[in-house]
């Protein structure tokens, strides 16, 4: 049982703000993704959760208790390191059971020496094998018990890294990139035992990556941080359907969101000329708004006599199931999507295959129901929190 | 891997290439033995004149050439020579020397090694110097203070006292030999222990003391060696001829006017072995390779 608060934490090393002010209240049982670039402070947030960093200031607090002074051990939490953190000399069954023997050491269990025999005698005990043993079955380590972490390939390895995280039975679970160094395969798979294993226990995980599809597939709740700033947190489908601002458009999704800027009458968007029906709530005067949608709300034809932004075919990309066309906009449209979108392309995924060509011309119609609407000088979006209807925008600011 | 790309039929050269081992394809193997016989031939052989010697008699190493082969038969005189000295008591104070020297030296050497390694703190650059400093100083150049501070400390005539001096100049080796081995341990490691729920103390003891075992055996053998072998500080604080180890026992069978060569490359030859047998048992330890697997590498 445990419901993690995090009150305005904040960590600098030296002269560098790696957290600004993070709040966040995690329920018990939830699954929250830590999600951010390198260097987006996610790590070290979580070890001021788990206690191996301290925070320069605020409050770590589980079920309403303060634990800022507490140790790692205290805490009762399971920490996965994404170097797995095994320990080398012992074999994967010792390693999993390691921190069940220490559980049962007395003080003097601890003088050098008498620690190495408590170690051996406890984990070996009866009632450790036999939870060693069930643990290792639920996670397939059994033909591996006698073996040591060399003679484990990365996979293996984090497996037991998650058993010995299991095995202690903890109020949380706190896990750190464990997945970056597999490969893709192996990625999918162990995302889907790290799912199975959080259902099983219902116990809180938080879990630190930087791979937005781990992030999509597992949490509940996404955290996005950029510089130590929380962007939005969010549940994925809400992150995914409304973006709190354009870091967030751009860094969730593959390929990201399509910003354009289009110009605002009366409230009512246009881009590059093609009137668009005023979204419900947003009633902004005049001026310019940055647009964003996803490509699988835009369609591309290649006929150029119907309604719509006319451009040219620059990419295709075939992935099968479906395709990836990249259009450039014919630029007297003004859609100016520079810096935003990577080769200035509008990126449409379409189901199956495409018939257009690289260098066709071709026109693109916008969905414009799923559009969302950023500030064009701040980023954020128009919408603010977004919990309305599904076109409900509310007042622009200004 | 090249051979991804590559079509299946260049495989055949690499893969031949593969199976001798790395280092070896210079020279064949005959080539290889050969070598490998001339250097234990080098090394061996002082080995074996001071058998040879030892189990020859006065008149023939004064008098005429020594013989290649060594006189078997006169194995039975070295009992005589033993009787004639504690040499025995000797190897014994030496044991309990070499090993309290290296014992008390890895026990520091371990903590300050760690300390050196993991911690922050004021004067950590200074404190890592000055370890290094003393090894500037030769140990011709302290005896006398050091004579005058255990004389006042009444630690002269012991083997504590020796131990004592004799750890001051070899820990700082150590340490450094330990702290080298310590950095190259992954710190997740032991952030992994401290969640398992480990104090610092049983983070050093149950799972860094382990994995830097191989350098700690070699830092052994050298404090080992280091404590057997000393002979000036032992010279001079010890005067009681029951407390020499088996270095300063060897030296008085030199005498001013008759050095009877034979009995002393006996009794060289008895210093030798336990030293050859320490390093035998620690050897393998020294080899392996612990580290390897704990992290992704």
């Amino acid at each position: 049982m445990a419901k993690l608060s995090l009150r305005n934490i904040s960590k600098r090393f030296g002269d560098t703000q790696v957290i600004h002010d993070f709040s966040a209240d995690v329920d018990n049982g939830e699954f929250l993704v830590l999600l951010g670039a390198s260097g987006s402070g996610k790590s070290t947030l979580l070890r001021i959760i788990a206690g191996l960093t301290d925070a320069s200031a605020g409050d770590v607090i589980f079920d309403n208790l303060r634990v800022n002074r507490q140790s790692p051990r205290e805490r009762d939490i399971a920490f996965v390191f994404q170097s797995y953190a095994l320990y080398p000399h012992l074999t994967v069954r010792e390693n999993i059971a390691f921190p069940l023997a220490l559980d049962r050491f007395k003080g003097w269990h601890h003088i050098p020496g008498v620690s190495t025999v408590a170690r051996r005698v406890f984990g070996s005990s009866k009632d450790i094998a036999k939870q060693v043993a069930s643990v290792s079955s639920m996670l397939e380590l059994d033909e591996y018990a006698n073996r040591k972490p060399g003679g484990l390939s990365g996979g293996q390895r984090q497996r037991v890294a998650l058993a010995r995280a299991l095995i202690r039975n903890p109020s949380m679970f706190l896990l750190d990139e464990p997945l970056s160094n597999l490969d893709a395969k192996l990625r999918a798979e162990l995302r889907g035992e790290i799912v199975r294993l959080h259902r099983l226990t219902g116990k809180t995980f938080v879990y630190v990556t930087h791979d937005q599809v781990e992030a999509m597939t597992m949490a509940t709740q996404i955290v996005i941080l950029h510089n130590g700033i929380v962007q939005q947190h969010a549940t994925p489908q809400e992150i995914y359907a409304r973006p709190a601002n354009t870091y967030v458009a751009r860094f969730i999704g593959s390929p990201p969101m399509n910003l354009m800027t289009a110009a605002v009458t009366g409230g009512q968007p246009a881009l590059g000329g093609l009137r668009l029906p005023a979204p419900e709530a947003l009633r902004l005067g005049t001026g310019t708004v940055t647009l964003g949608l996803r490509p699988e709300h835009l369609t591309v034809s290649a006929d150029l006599d119907g309604p719509g932004l006319a451009g040219t075919v620059r990419r295709i990309e075939d992935l099968g199931a479906d395709t990836l066309i990249g259009v450039q906009p014919d630029p007297a449209l003004g859609l100016n999507m520079w810096e935003l979108n990577q080769d200035d392309l509008l990126w449409i995924r379409q189901t199956g295959q495409t018939r257009l060509m690289a260098g066709d011309p071709c026109t693109v119609m916008p969905e414009a129901r799923m559009a969302s609407y950023f500030d064009s000088d701040t980023g954020q979006n128009l919408a603010s929190a977004g919990k309305d209807s599904d076109a409900g925008m509310l007042p622009a600011r200004g | 891997m090249t051979t991804k790309e590559a079509p299946p039929l260049p495989e055949a050269a690499p893969h031949k290439r593969r199976l001798k081992a790395p280092g070896n394809r210079n020279f064949s193997k005959p080539a290889r033995y050969a070598m490998l016989a001339a250097l234990v031939l080098f090394s061996g052989f002082p080995l074996y004149w001071m058998l040879n010697t030892a189990l020859s008699q006065d008149s023939e190493l004064y008098g005429q050439a020594q013989g290649w082969w060594p006189h078997w038969e006169r194995l039975a005189d070295f009992g005589d020579l033993i009787g004639s000295v504690p040499i025995f008591k000797w190897l014994t104070n030496s044991v309990v020397i070499a090993g309290g020297t290296t014992l008390l030296s890895l026990i520091f050497a371990v903590l300050a090694g760690y300390a050196l390694s993991r911690f922050k703190f004021y004067g950590k650059g200074a404190a890592g110097f000055l370890l290094f400093a003393t090894q500037m100083l030769p140990e011709a150049l302290l005896v006398v203070p050091i004579y005058a501070l255990f004389a006042s400390l009444g630690l002269l005539n012991g083997m504590g006292g020796l131990i004592l001096a004799n750890v001051a100049f070899t820990m700082p080796v150590s340490v450094w030999i330990i702290k080298g081995a310590i950095d190259a341990i992954p710190y997740e490691i032991e952030e992994a222990a401290a969640v398992d729920g480990c104090p610092r103390v049983t983070i050093l003891s149950l799972v860094l003391t382990p994995l830097i075992l191989p350098s700690i055996a070699a830092a052994a053998v050298i404090n080992f060696f280091d404590g057997w072998n000393e002979f000036l500080l032992a010279k001079t604080f010890i005067a009681e001829r029951d407390l020499w180890p088996a270095s300063v026992g060897l030296a008085s069978f030199i005498g001013q006017y008759l050095t009877s060569l034979n009995s002393v490359m006996a009794a060289a030859l008895l210093f030798t072995l336990p030293a050859l047998i320490f390093f035998l048992l620690v050897q393998r330890r020294i080899v392996s390779g612990l580290t390897a697997g704990s992290v992704k590498g």
